[in-house]
């Protein structure tokens, strides 16, 4: 028993030994190599392929389709399938396709799709190839026709700036977070609500997970997740109204090119323009559309070499939305709000009256520098109210310079600040992609951007902002969204989806009644809602809307654009007594507010109201 | 007075006195450890399949309990009994050794000969008969060893003795199983250096071994998948990643638990099924998984425990035989372990030799059932 336990103890000794060993390993493995090896966990050979679920439809007021889904029957080629008759197949194929077998064969070899994800090489192929392939199972080893689902637009052109379009995702979004969880062959908004939307749009991809080993062969399939389809966004767009304004943009764009201007001696060009149609309630966009456009309908079979030049290399621009990503100097559209800034400052009372002269300028400016009149004539002492009728620039001029006084002693930037108010200078927060901000000039502004003003801050900034001239620059939109403040009192965040829904309707989310109160008297507002009155009834815009029976307060507005021909604008409220629309028109080298936008608007107005206005149409006197 | 204190004596000496309590909580810790781990592997495999997910606990738990009664059934008669019917069972033993390699009796899986099935199909039996042949070789060893008459085996007795564990290691050998095969080599080599058997003679055992190995590569007797089993455990950077899966998975499985684990039913090799045969040869991947560091520390614990009261029930032991027959029980569960989790973690090369209690099983877990048994037996009995 002696020698035993010894050797007893031997073996104690080696099996301590097992555990030391065991341990070090173990220590090595899991607390100093861990991290390693939790990688190799993670992008261990696990497979996930997505599954597309449905995007969302989009809907107007009413419930009509803007966008929605079809069926387009998609070919895909299993390449792990294909075996060694691949060729065989690709030339069966390529009889049934018309398409040569080497670009098939070309398709194939694509790093957009996982091994043993099939990938697609033809889509919207008739149904015919649907048959054969499934006649002849033998002939077209590892080929699939299967049920895509594509974007629809069954309104052709129409809202195309607001739909947006959708497009395979590219490099820079796929590493953004924003797109997390996104595959490389996935379809993301590009523009329009489509992009805004995304999240809600898009749906959530079902899942199919495979194991696959080290060779890549698919060792096990999981359950699959199914894919839930995206929420239906209802939009606050009035089909109707939509399909007016776009008509009455065109013809009046097409209108103004056949005016001759006299100052730069050829016709109006009137290249492109943009209207915004807004319920000043509550910041809903009724109607919104820019020219020239496009139909969303071409990115779904991708674009043709015309296409994709016009698009994207033409001056023409026509997929930027004017209405929202372009800014123009507003001109005297801009006018009441700087009246009321004048109002509210204390340089002008509703009582008062002030010069009206041909000719402007500034006390102590030696550089002889003349603001003029827009007519160039003087008009005597006007109301502030009298001053917007007629447009007079001069009023305008002075109030300029005595806020430059006031801004000098009290370093308050108080013209700034109050027109920024209304929500000038900064983005409306529309949920529209891409929006430009638009400018106030101010201080910051001026240092910011030396070059342009090289004489730094002085007088004429304020002058010229004073009538929405100079670097002032505000987006359709953002005149609109002011126009609608005016309106309503107070000042709402413009929205084009009202509500989100999920597929049976249930509400999943309510957009809109971002509204603040803007602070100005209802006595304040009233006298310039009244003056705007007078604008359609005897001042600026009165020839236009003489022969309508609507009532409607608006602005004309003017604005230089050198080397250009002007742009043309006008912004009205309908019907002036209870607003129920703000309509605003901006014509890119359209002269005079009243000539080119101002018919604009009050077509549409006409239209929307079923009042035809009395005596011949515009643009219709010479036929 | 003498009456009373000699009822007193007897009492005392009742073997159920003196149970070794804390072997038996060990036991049972590493039981329902094993039905923990053996949930984690197989619930999503037959979720999956759309089974029961508990179907392969449940079915382990049966077992365990069939294992329970065994192990108290071990442990009722005095040992020394199994001295007198060694030879018995030993012959047992090889008998069905031979049958399961005749075609009707005996399943093959992977080109193995290694079971017979009771009630074919999903609810039937499988008894493997090398897991029992384990025991049968201790018994019959530690007979013999203990009629040894001198301190130091001579070389007859030598020849004796590897004679008789040759036997069943052949058999083993040419299913081929060549886990049991290490572990018979291993309980016979053990008991041997436990009875005293001098260090040259050890050595020459081992010279003989390893031209035996040298010969049943040269013979084609190894085959090619075992090969492969071997070159990658010596290659690894060099075999094609096919062989190599098994342990590639298993390590990444183990290494990704890190310090603490990934959290009960949260690993992700093995909610996801990578590691194969995990619930089985590979089980430790779970706790090593799921349960980190620390609780790989911990299994490895609780097989420390086992083996202390192993090997203290061999000191303890009134006589040589029963010293033999717990050393050799201690030797069996040491390497068992230790090939085990040596193979998952990467420093022993992979042989199919399931953790004692823990690996999903019936045959292994009853013959470990019977070894904690004896060990019981021996414990109980210490005092002459």
């Amino acid at each position: 028993m002696e020698r035993s336990g010894s050797r007893l103890k031997i073996l104690a000794f080696v099996v301590a030994c097992m555990f030391v060993a065991l341990s070090t390993r173990l220590w090595f493995l899991q607390v100093l190599a861990g991290p390693q090896h939790d990688r190799d966990a993670r992008d261990n050979s696990l497979r996930t392929v997505a599954t597309d679920a449905l995007r969302g439809d989009i809907l107007d007021r009413d419930g009509r389709r803007l966008v929605h889904n079809r069926i387009s029957l998609e070919v895909r080629i299993k390449r792990d399938e294909l075996g060694d008759e691949a060729e065989a197949t690709l030339a069966h194929l390529s009889e049934i396709l018309g398409v040569p077998a080497q670009e098939l064969g070309e398709e194939l070899d694509t790093k957009l799709y996982y091994s043993y994800q099939p990938v697609p090489v033809a889509e919207f192929v008739p149904e015919q190839v649907y048959f054969k392939v499934r006649e002849e199972p033998e002939k077209f080893q590892g080929v699939e026709v299967v049920e895509q689902s594509v974007r629809s637009y069954p309104q052709g052109s129409l809202a195309a700036h607001l739909v947006g379009w959708v497009g395979q995702i590219n490099a820079e979004e796929i590493d953004d977070p924003l797109f997390a969880g996104y595959g490389p062959s996935d379809l993301v908004g590009k523009a329009g609500i489509e992009a805004t939307y995304e999240r809600w749009l898009r749906g959530k991809p079902g899942e199919e997970r495979f194991l696959v080993n080290s060779d890549g062969d698919v060792l096990r399939e999981f359950d699959p997740r199914p894919a839930e389809p995206g929420h239906d966004l209802r939009l606050s767009l009035d089909l109707d109204v939509q399909r007016i304004v776009e008509d009455e943009l065109a013809a009046g764009l097409q209108r103004a090119r056949t005016v001759f201007d006299a100052s730069t001696g050829r016709n109006l060009a009137a290249n492109a323009g943009a209207v915004v149609v807004i319920d000043p309630n509550t910041g809903g966009i009724v109607s919104m559309t820019s020219w020239p456009t496009f139909r969303p309908s071409w990115f779904v079979k991708g674009l043709s070499p015309e296409q994709d030049h016009y698009l994207n290399a033409s001056e023409a621009a026509p997929s930027l939305s004017r209405a929202t990503q372009i800014t123009y100097a507003p001109g005297s559209t801009f006018k009441p709000f700087v009246a009321l800034a004048a109002l509210k400052e204390g340089l002008a009372t509703m009582g008062g009256y002030y010069d009206c002269p041909a000719d402007y300028v500034h006390p102590g400016d030696e550089s002889g520098t003349i603001f003029h009149n827009w007519d160039g004539v003087g008009a005597g002492s006007l109301s502030i109210a009298q001053g917007l009728k007629v447009s007079c620039d001069t009023q305008y001029y002075q109030w300029g310079s005595d806020f430059y006084f006031r801004d000098a002693q009290t370093n308050q930037e108080e013209l700034q600040r109050r027109v920024k108010q209304w929500g000038f200078g900064q983005p409306s927060d529309v949920d529209l992609p891409a929006e430009a901000a638009g400018t106030v000039p101010d201080r910051k502004y001026v240092t910011e951007h030396r070059a342009r003003y090289p004489d730094g801050w002085i007088p004429g900034i304020d002058i010229l902002l004073a009538i929405g001239s100079g670097e002032m620059k505000a987006t359709p939109l953002q005149v609109a969204q002011a126009y609608a403040a005016l309106a309503s009192g107070k000042l709402c965040r413009p929205h084009l989806v009202s509500r989100i829904e999920d597929g049976e309707g249930r509400v999943a989310r309510k957009i809109g009644g971002h509204c603040r109160r803007i602070p100005y008297t209802e006595a304040e507002l009233n006298y310039i809602r009244e003056a705007l009155r007078s604008v359609t009834t005897g001042g600026t815009a009165s020839s236009v809307f003489a022969p309508c029976s609507l009532d409607v307060a608006g602005k004309t507005g003017t604005a230089e654009r050198p080397p250009f021909q002007d742009t043309s604008w006008f912004a009205g409220i309908v019907p002036a007594e209870r607003p129920e629309y703000v309509i605003v028109a901006t014509v890119e080298q359209g002269g005079f507010g009243a000539e080119t936008a101002a018919p604009i608007v009050r077509n549409i107005m006409s239209r929307i109201y079923r009042t035809p206005c009395e005596g011949p149409a515009l643009g219709e006197a010479e036929d | 007075m003498d009456l009373v204190a000699g009822r007193v004596y007897a009492d005392e000496r009742r073997p159920i006195r003196h149970i070794d309590g804390f072997l038996l909580l060990v036991t049972a810790i590493l039981l329902l450890l094993g039905f923990i781990l053996i949930y984690s592997a197989t619930n999503q495999t037959l979720r999956l399949d759309r089974l029961d997910p508990f179907a392969r606990v449940n079915r382990q738990m049966v077992t365990a309990v069939i294992g329970m009664v065994l192990l108290l059934f071990m442990a009722t008669f005095d040992y020394r009994f199994l001295k007198v019917y060694a030879g018995f069972i030993f012959v047992g033993v090889l008998l069905s050794l031979v049958l399961v390699h005749v075609p009707f009796l005996g399943s093959s899986a992977a080109g193995a000969q290694r079971w017979f099935e009771i009630a074919g199909g999903a609810g039937g039996l499988q008894i493997t008969p090398s897991e029992f042949a384990k025991i049968g070789l201790i018994v019959m060893l530690a007979a013999s060893l203990s009629e040894l008459k001198r301190d130091t085996p001579t070389v007859q007795d030598l020849i004796r003795i590897c004679g008789i564990a040759l036997v069943p290691l052949m058999l083993v050998f040419i299913q081929p199983d060549i886990g049991t095969s290490i572990v018979f080599v291993a309980i016979a080599g053990g008991m041997l250096l436990v009875a005293g058997v001098r260090g040259r003679h050890l050595g020459a055992l081992l010279a003989i071994s390893l031209v035996m190995i040298a010969a049943a590569f040269q013979l084609g007797v190894i085959k090619e998948y075992q090969l492969d089993r071997l070159r990658v455990f010596i290659d690894r950077e060099n075999t094609p990643a096919d062989v190599r899966y098994n342990l590639d998975q298993a390590e990444i499985a183990v290494g990704s638990g890190g310090l603490f684990g990934q959290g009960y039913l949260h690993g992700r090799q093995t909610t996801l099924d990578y590691v194969p045969e995990q619930h089985t040869d590979f089980i430790f991947t779970v706790a090593g998984e799921e349960f980190g560091f620390v609780g790989a520390v911990f299994v490895l614990t609780l097989f420390a425990l086992l083996l202390w009261r192993s090997i203290r029930t061999a000191f303890l032991s009134k006589d040589p035989f029963g010293t033999y027959l717990a050393t050799g029980v201690a030797i069996m569960f040491a390497v068992q372990m230790f090939v085990n989790i040596g193979m998952v973690i990467g420093i022993m090369p992979i042989t199919g030799i399931p953790l004692p209690f823990l690996s999903y099983g019936g045959s292994s877990m009853l013959a470990s059932c019977m070894g904690v048994g004896i060990l019981l037996n021996v414990h109980m009995r210490r005092f002459k």
